[in-house]
């Protein structure tokens, strides 16, 4: 196939209708930026599930050789097999808990490690001498509850038990930061909706224009046979050029917020969370589901191009 | 080449179909003028031997295949056997003579070596062999309408099919389309010619082709423009 024609009519046409490609351009770019802002936060919430549990998890950590709790409960040290059947049982026994799962010494630690080197903080964990090792780490049970809004029956129980070093309850600081996260994710996604779907109008309206001002040309191209794709080729690729330059600027916009944003300023200021990192940037720029910002962009201006292409230049 | 049986085409609308059971057949290599008043019915049976149009009952065949039923993708291979010619040129503003002919073939995917070949031939066969880099507005209405042969032409069609092409021009001026449309045929292609200038038919006579009211009512082999009237 000659493609001269097309490439010709491909710049023409970028040019004829500049400032409709611009506002394309724009609105794709801030309704790309949203979505990804949007999977990020969701990543986040997944990545902070994973190492902080959940608002309905409670910690039980075991006493270990010279606990740093000073609790009473472990003033045998390290704890002991008949201690922890007991807090077993305690668990096994209580109706608010749903279901709990053991930790190992090294399971901890290594999840900590990983945590540690995620947030740049893993000093401690390195070295000739360092200060978290896997003998201080404590052993632990995770305790999912059955709701978050009972637990006392549970905790009370447990915190009078020897061998039970401490109880870590973030059901509440948790509950405040999924809640935000919720909000933000749906928020971000809300917004991209009604900007992708200004996209889309803007997208249809500068077809219509374009087909308008091609008329001649198309008709004289249906007339001497040349194929629906060939006519419909400088369409689809004025759509394509918006797409990727719309798509390239969110992908620039998300690489900043990941680098200024989350990498030189959140995780430094808050230190308890782990953050996103560049792969679930990846992950917001061709996740499939959902749906990445490098498919999103490109489906929503080449669909509906195709659709009314079809319409406007049926043979 | 090009064959009606039975062929009725109503337009969306009350009222009697544009064609009306027109049968007709049409040999390769002849030259028929298609007469009858303005909304007899002739630019509707060009516009189905493009498939523009799909007609309502009754079956059009073009170059042996029935082209009703024909997938939508064959439509631009079909169209490519047959060059059309307008009363109103169409020829694009903003090109020039010698780049409106190239577009025909450039679209369809004609190397540029056969373009640079073919195009000044064709252009030299049309008389305008030295109005190449002209633009359309810079031509009178008989050079435009040749532009118009030159792009339907260059791809070599068999069938050329020409609806009131000397509607816009004065009679000196049609002659000289006339004569060129002649030479198109004498080349073997088929030439369909719908018109209701009188002086033309009388002038040069060919096949006529009577409709009225969408129906055929007379098919002469070498008739005149309507001498029952
Ligand atoms: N696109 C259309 N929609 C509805 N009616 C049409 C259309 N085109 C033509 N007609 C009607 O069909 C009849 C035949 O028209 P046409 O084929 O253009 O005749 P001619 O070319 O002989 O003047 C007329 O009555 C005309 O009004
Ligand atoms: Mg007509």
């Amino acid at each position: 196939m000659q493609l001269r024609y097309v490439f010709t009519e491909l710049r023409t046409g970028l040019r004829r209708n500049l400032s409709m490609h611009l506002a394309v351009i724009v609105t794709l770019f801030v309704s790309l930026s949203l979505a990804g802002i949007g999977i990020l936060v969701q990543r986040e919430a997944t990545v902070a599930r994973d190492s902080l549990g959940d608002e309905l998890k409670i910690l039980v950590n075991l006493c270990t050789d010279e606990d740093p709790s000073h609790s009473p409960n472990c003033a045998s040290g390290e704890v002991t097999a008949d201690q922890q059947q007991r807090i077993e049982k305690e668990i096994a026994d209580s109706d608010e808990v749903a279901s709990s799962s053991f930790q190992s010494k090294e399971e901890g630690y290594e999840r900590a490690y990983e945590q540690a080197k995620r947030n740049n903080t893993q000093a401690a964990f390195e070295g000739p001498d360092p200060v978290v090792t896997v003998e201080r780490w404590p052993a632990a049970y995770w305790v999912t509850l059955k709701t978050p809004e009972r637990a006392d029956g549970i905790i009370s129980a447990l915190e009078g038990l020897d061998g039970v070093s401490v109880i870590k309850d973030q059901r509440k600081a948790l509950g405040q930061i999924f809640g935000i996260m919720t909000v933000l994710k749906y928020g971000s996604w809300i917004g991209a909706g009604f900007l992708l779907f200004a996209a889309l109008l803007q997208v249809t309206n500068t077809i219509r224009l374009a087909a308008l001002a091609r008329r001649r040309e198309i008709a004289i191209m249906r007339l001497v046979g040349a194929s629906t794709l060939y006519i419909a080729l400088p369409f689809l690729l004025e759509a394509l050029v918006a797409a990727i330059v719309g798509v390239a600027l969110a992908a620039g916009l998300l690489a900043a917020f990941q680098y200024w944003g989350v990498e030189k300023a959140l995780s430094d200021h808050v230190q308890f969370l782990p953050w996103v990192d560049w792969g679930d940037y990846t992950q917001a720029l061709i996740g499939l589901f959902p749906p990445g910002i490098v498919i999103l962009g490109p489906a929503l201006t080449l669909i509906p191009t195709l659709l009314l292409t079809r319409k406007y230049v049926k043979v | 080449m090009i064959r009606f049986e039975k062929v009725t085409k109503r337009y969306p609308g009350p009222g009697r179909p544009a064609l009306d059971q027109v049968t007709l057949d049409i040999d390769k290599g002849e030259f028929v003028y298609l007469v009858g008043t303005s909304g007899s019915g002739k630019s509707t049976a060009l516009r189905l031997v493009l498939r523009e149009l799909r007609p309502t009952t009754g079956h059009v065949h073009v170059a042996g295949k029935e082209i009703n039923r024909m997938a939508g993708w064959k439509v631009p291979r079909l169209r490519r056997q047959i060059g059309t010619v307008f009363q109103d040129f169409r020829l694009l503003p903003n090109k020039t003579v010698t780049e409106n002919v190239a577009f025909a073939q450039q679209v369809i995917g004609k190397s540029r070596r056969e373009i640079g070949k073919v195009v000044p031939e064709t252009l030299e066969l049309v008389g305008l062999k030295d109005k190449g880099d002209r633009m359309p507005d810079e031509l009178s209405g008989g050079e435009q309408q040749r532009v118009a042969i030159a792009r339907a032409f260059v791809n070599r069609p068999m069938i050329l099919i020409a609806d009131e092409p000397t509607g816009n021009l004065d009679p000196a001026t049609s002659a000289g389309i006339m004569n060129l449309l002649g030479d198109i045929n004498q080349t073997g292609t088929t030439v369909v010619m719908a018109t209701h200038d009188h002086g033309i038919v009388d002038q040069f006579t060919k096949r006529v082709i009577e409709l009225d009211h969408g129906k055929v009512v007379r098919d002469e082999a070498s008739g005149s423009y309507g001498f029952q009237h």
